[in-house]
């Protein structure tokens, strides 16, 4: 596509488009097939070729399908497909770099699948690294516009550390385990056996790589800044499917968590507190782009939770089956899909009046109906507003955490954190409505709805956020097809939907959360639509000073820039100072030396020939005194 | 008969001499001479030696004397190649005083 995209239509559309769709046809096929006969992933299917052989050691590359790979080939798909379709419209008018865009689109949709399906960590690490590249050429796509190259750069770097991270800790694992194939590492009884303490480090390296990629804190900067890739990039990779590798590894490194728990604490430490901090930050963001951003991070934190949770009650025996899993897994998806609804709702704003600056939009919702209200529904879902999808899965994420904290009481204090996420959660989402859509335009014009191409993607999305959380209601529905209990991933009990529903409104955690997402649109409603609270007060003097530091990002990115410029940039330099001053000087002196000797030794060569026979004399006076009188003195005969 | 190191001592002295010679010489013709000296303290040397041989080794030996007339048949001999290079060298250079012959010099 790089090389034959000027010559096609669109510069390489539409052949991107067969090839995602081609991938998503095949994809909807297993998926098919599976959902018909759920006995075909009893146990997983795996199919492998050896690839290498290193002495004894066998290399396989093949692929690993059970229920989890099963859903992140349908988040893929799904949204792999729509984005590029919706790209066709969104970078119509780029022109001649459009090959590249799509070259590199297809490129990355098509090292997802292989991420989703790899068999072993080795190859889910490559295709990690090459998630990670085609998301710094994406993101740099505009690279003559210095902060997306800065942007592209930061998003590399900063995931490089959580790289390095899994990396390390890949690399213990192999040196105590011998292999890094799933089927032999998740089995108890063909895995050697390995100290707990470098277990527990290994499984909490490769969650650094997780954290890296995902962008939980304490490495979440890079992707409020990957939003000066286009809209469609940060739809893909930074909503649907790239960030979601961190929780896809998570997940998949299941089994080997549950034998290190306190590894699981940390996890679910973490995720409570990334989707805290993603959410306060939020609130004070006024790029379109920017809040969604941090609603991915808050989002992802909150799964990464329910995956901890869920993890610890199982790891330490409290209970047969992983609540948390199935709710994070289940969140995953549907949060792929209202996600990057939005991203694409905003892509198609900002597509129509050219500017990102909620404060600059207004009055939208007139004109591009469209739009306006697949954002609605996808703000309500991001909500949990039944009967939307965002209800099922945030709720399920929350009531795992909360019966975790019967077993340790951190997780009492991290569902707290998960509560009023969600409260944050329902207002940043509805300040951006209602600042973007509602009022009068402050943009001057209200701009116009998308074309077709761009909107069709939106509705699909906006009824696959609409109903993808039903499919918690089926008799078989996620919580059988993802249940997983101590004798690893397999199918659970199938429970009537009436039972369930019945289930899910009577629990008053529930209802809890269905109140605090009201409460938070009902408040952003409030402030922004109706102006009833005035927002002044909170502009100036001391909760002003607070709506500064959380503009600021609580000046963490300052303090990581200081890190590296002063940190690592000083070290570089005094490194820098001791190669050329210690290590030149050492080499440099021998030169000296050498240069200064051979021009004293050469004043011996006078030329005069009795000099010469002087010379002979006195050393054959010398070896004769040697020989005769010192070398017999000290016994030498 | 007078003691041997007496001769080897007159040797030496005359080694020396002659090698006092050939270092400090300025004029190449007299460094020369001072090697002819050098090689005449070795022959009296051998001769020495042989004449002591029966006191030395039990029976006469003439091995030193003849030894003697190699060395000033080779002197002779030594001396007109020196002369043969020094020729050369005053041409080339219009002097032969070896002070001012160092042209192999750094």
């Amino acid at each position: 596509m790089a090389f034959t995209g000027k010559r096609t239509p669109e510069g390489g559309a539409y052949l991107a488009i067969g090839t995602a769709g081609g991938a998503g046809l095949l994809s909807a096929l297993v998926i098919w097939e599976v959902l018909t006969d759920p006995s075909v992933i009893a146990t997983p299917v795996i199919q492998e070729i050896t690839w290498l052989r290193v002495g004894g050691f066998d290399l396989t590359f093949g692929i690993y399908l059970d229920q989890l790979a099963v859903v992140m080939l349908a988040v893929v798909a799904i949204v792999g497909t729509l984005v590029v379709i919706y790209s066709v419209g969104y970078m119509h008018q780029e022109g001649p770099t459009r090959p590249r865009y799509y070259a590199e689109i297809s490129l990355f949709i098509g090292v997802m699948y292989g991420l989703v399906l790899a068999s072993n960590y080795l190859f889910l690490y490559i295709f990690w690294e090459l998630v990670g590249l085609c998301s710094y050429l994406l993101i740099g796509f505009w690279y003559e516009r210095p902060a997306a190259a800065a942007a592209a750069k930061r998003a590399f770097i900063v995931t490089r550390v959580g790289d390095i991270s899994l990396l390390v800790g890949l690399i213990i694992l192999f040196t105590q385990a011998g292999t890094l194939s799933f089927s032999t590492l998740f089995d108890e009884a063909a895995r050697p056996p390995i100290d707990p303490g470098i277990f527990t480090l290994a499984t909490a390296l490769i969650f650094g790589g997780a954290i890296g990629k995902s962008a939980q804190f304490p490495l979440h900067e890079w992707l409020p800044d990957a939003m000066e890739g286009p809209s469609t990039v940060s739809a893909l990779i930074h909503a649907a499917t790239m960030v979601k590798a961190g929780i896809y590894l998570v997940a998949r490194t299941y089994p080997l968590l549950i034998e290190t728990p306190d590894a699981l604490l940390i996890v679910a430490a973490i995720g409570g507190i990334t989707a805290f901090l993603a959410a306060t930050e939020a609130v004070a963001a006024n790029d379109i782009k920017r809040v969604i951003a941090f609603s991915t991070i808050s989002q992802l934190g909150l799964m990464i939770l329910a995956l901890g949770a869920g993890g610890y009650v199982l790891a330490v025996g409290a209970s047969g089956e992983s609540e948390g899993y199935t709710a994070g897994i289940f969140h995953l998806l549907n949060h792929a899909f209202f996600k990057a609804l939005m991203f694409l709702g905003a892509g198609s704003v900002i597509h129509a009046i050219h500017t990102n600056d909620l404060h600059a939009m207004g009055g939208l919702g007139r004109t591009m109906r469209i739009t306006a209200t697949t954002m609605m529904l996808g703000g309500l879902s991001l909500a949990g507003i039944p009967p939307l999808s965002g209800f099922w899965s945030k709720d399920e994420v929350l009531l795992s955490v909360y019966s975790a904290g019967s077993v340790h009481g951190l997780f009492y204090l991290l569902w707290l954190l998960g509560l009023l996420t969600s409260l944050l959660t329902a207002f940043y989402m509805f300040r951006l409505w209602f600042l973007a859509f509602s009022g009068k335009p402050r943009a001057g014009h209200a701009g116009k709805e998308s074309p077709p191409v761009m909107t069709v993607p939106l509705l699909i999305l906006g009824s696959l956020a609409a109903i993808s959380g039903l499919i918690l209601l089926l008799p078989n529905g996620i919580a059988t097809f993802l249940h997983y209990s101590e004798l690893g991933l397999g199918t659970g009990p199938t429970v009537a939907p009436f039972d369930r529903l019945t289930e899910i409104f009577a629990e008053p955690l529930n209802l809890l959360s269905i109140g605090v997402g009201v409460l938070g649109i009902g408040l952003a409603y409030a402030v922004y639509a109706r102006g009833w609270i005035a927002r002044a007060p909170f502009a100036t003097g001391g909760l002003g000073r607070i709506q500064t530091m959380l503009r600021e990002r609580y000046y963490l990115s300052w303090f990581y820039d200081a890190v590296g410029t002063y940190g690592m940039y000083g070290l570089a330099r005094a490194v820098d100072w001791f190669d050329l001053h210690v290590i030149d000087g050492v080499v440099n002196g021998v030169a000296w030396v050498s240069v200064r000797g051979g021009r004293s030794l050469r004043r011996l060569q006078t030329g005069l020939v009795q000099a010469y026979a002087g010379m002979i004399v006195i050393g054959v006076c010398g070896l004769l005194i040697l020989l005769f009188f010192l070398l017999p003195a000290l016994g030498w005969s | 008969m007078i003691p041997l190191e007496y001769f080897l001592g007159l040797s030496a002295l005359l080694f020396f001499a002659g090698a006092y010679g050939v270092l400090t010489s300025r004029n190449a013709i007299v460094v020369l001479m001072a090697i002819e000296i050098m090689l005449n303290a070795a022959n009296i040397n051998f001769v020495a030696f042989s004449a002591y041989a029966p006191q030395l080794f039990g029976n006469p030996d003439a091995t030193g004397q003849v030894f003697a007339l190699f060395s000033i048949a080779i002197a002779a001999a030594e001396v007109a190649v020196g002369l043969a290079i020094f020729l050369s060298v005053f041409r080339r250079h219009g002097t032969i005083e070896l002070d001012k012959i160092s042209l192999l010099r750094w």
